[in-house]
């Protein structure tokens, strides 16, 4: 039992390192305003909560926005983008997670992503309504956005990026799915 | 490359800032962060100015890496100040050239907002130029040491994230190996339409899942193997010492802290 709880803490350890990794390797989307970017970060940390837990899940999204911030810090100094990024893929985990556990299937997994990206897009969209890109005009200084303007910015930018960004990394996820699923019960320590 | 995967923006150097225990840099830019809003004056922001330069003074850190931080954030901070130039109708009128009114407030606004967000910049900056990663581990693990109290697992959380570091130089190696082998087997990597170049990084994936669970099924192992038994009584490799040195640049951050309560209006 005891080494069981060392290896999951080496293994969110390590998949946190890949996750970083792969945040690296991110990419702008033509249409999009260049500080959204997709990458794959968020894979490892879904295979971390199918092996270990939810709570798995949002410790590597933890550890990879802080090292991130850690090796390359931050646009505003403060960490608003890494909060954003942390929060988003949070919800993006958790909510995969529990959709799961009521569908069990390859089927249910395409689903629980689906179903998870367009949760994601819309509580992202009310989060950098209401919070987010206001910060970030505090921080950057920018004088405040007005209410439309705001409002025109989330309709047309950061719901369909979200949207757009959580498809893309479920049509990734499935296909390292369909691959590794087995082994990925194999490894599981947390019962569904 | 992979010096800037292991050391992050570190650079190395010998000063007082270096030397300074991250315990009390940590404190210090957290601080800073909050009193930086306090200023809303010229005298607290000459306080604030003078603050900052005294720091990166003392950390001798060349200008170039400096600037390198800054570079992405010059063209916001112009774009900003010319904004409040023009925007800002409060005051007294400065300048005035057909359109193109300047009024005395959104002067003012401009550059002590542009100064605020230089001082954040740099001072955050500095932290993580003059500390490395792990060092900033040790110290926020022993900062938030007291939260042991309300059963938040520091020193797991510590564990994890020192062992994160560790392996991304690993792990960028191994990414690196298992790229080269897909490479010599015909797989294009930076080439090609974007459809493909997504499916060529899961033959990139799914090895170093496998091998990164390997590798911690070994590290466990080694671990227990050690007499691992969490953070109850363990000793420390690196030792975090307080000086003289950290007790008078926070002394220094209190008094700075006291003058901008006194003089901000």
């Amino acid at each position: 039992m005891k080494r069981l709880k060392i290896k999951a803490l080496i293994s969110i350890g390590m998949l946190s390192s890949i996750s970083y990794i792969l945040m690296l390797l991110n990419f702008p989307l033509p249409p999009f305003p260049n500080f959204l970017m997709i990458d794959f970060s968020d894979i490892p940390a879904i295979i971390a909560a199918l092996i270990f837990g939810p709570m798995a899940g949002v410790l590597v999204e933890l550890f990879k926005n802080i090292l991130d911030y850690f090796m390359t810090g931050s646009a505003t100094g403060v960490p608003v983008g890494h909060t954003a990024n942390f929060i988003a893929g949070t919800i993006f985990v958790l909510s995969t997670h529990f959709i799961f556990l009521k569908l069990k299937s390859k089927k249910g997994m395409t689903f629980a992503l689906v179903g998870a990206s367009i949760i994601m897009a819309i509580l992202m969209s009310i989060l950098n309504y209401f919070v987010i890109l206001p910060a970030y005009t505090f921080f950057l200084n920018v004088p405040a956005m007005s209410a439309p303007d705001t409002r025109q910015m989330v309709v047309s930018a950061i719901l369909p990026f979200n949207l757009v960004k959580g498809l893309i990394v479920t049509g990734m996820f499935m296909i390292i799915y369909v691959r590794l699923h087995s082994w990925i019960g194999k490894q599981a320590t947390y019962k569904i | 490359m992979m010096e800037k995967m292991i050391f992050g923006r570190y650079v190395p150097m010998d000063s007082v800032i270096h030397r300074m225990d991250p315990r009390s840099k940590l404190l210090l830019v957290f601080l800073f962060v909050c009193i930086v809003f306090l200023a809303n004056n010229l005298l607290t922001y000459i306080l604030l100015g003078l603050f900052t330069l005294l720091m990166l003074g003392m950390s001798k850190i060349p200008f170039r890496f400096l600037y390198a931080g800054l570079k992405p954030v010059v063209f916001l901070v112009i774009f900003t100040l010319i904004l409040h130039l023009f925007l800002t109708k409060e005051g007294e009128l400065l300048f005035k050239l057909g359109w193109i009114e300047i009024y005395e407030e959104g002067l003012r606004q401009g550059i002590f907002i542009s100064l605020r967000f230089f001082y954040l910049i740099l001072m955050t900056s500095l932290l993580t130029l003059t500390t490395t990663p792990i060092e900033i581990t040790d110290g926020l693990e022993t900062l938030l040491n007291p939260m042991k109290k309300i059963k938040f697992p520091v020193h797991e959380m510590a564990l994890m994230m020192s062992i994160s570091l560790r392996f991304i130089p690993t792990l960028m190696q191994e990414t690196d190996k298992i790229m080269k082998a897909q490479m010599a087997r015909g797989v294009e990597f930076s080439s090609g339409p974007i459809k493909d170049r997504l499916k060529a990084i899961v033959p990139l994936l799914i090895p170093l899942f496998v091998s990164s669970f390997k590798r911690a099924e070994e590290l466990a192992i080694a671990m227990e193997a050690r007499g691992y038994r969490g953070g109850e009584g363990r000793t420390k490799y690196r030792q975090l010492v307080w000086t003289y040195i950290d007790t008078i640049i926070l002394t220094f951050m209190a008094i700075l802290t006291i003058l901008l309560i006194l003089f901000r209006t």
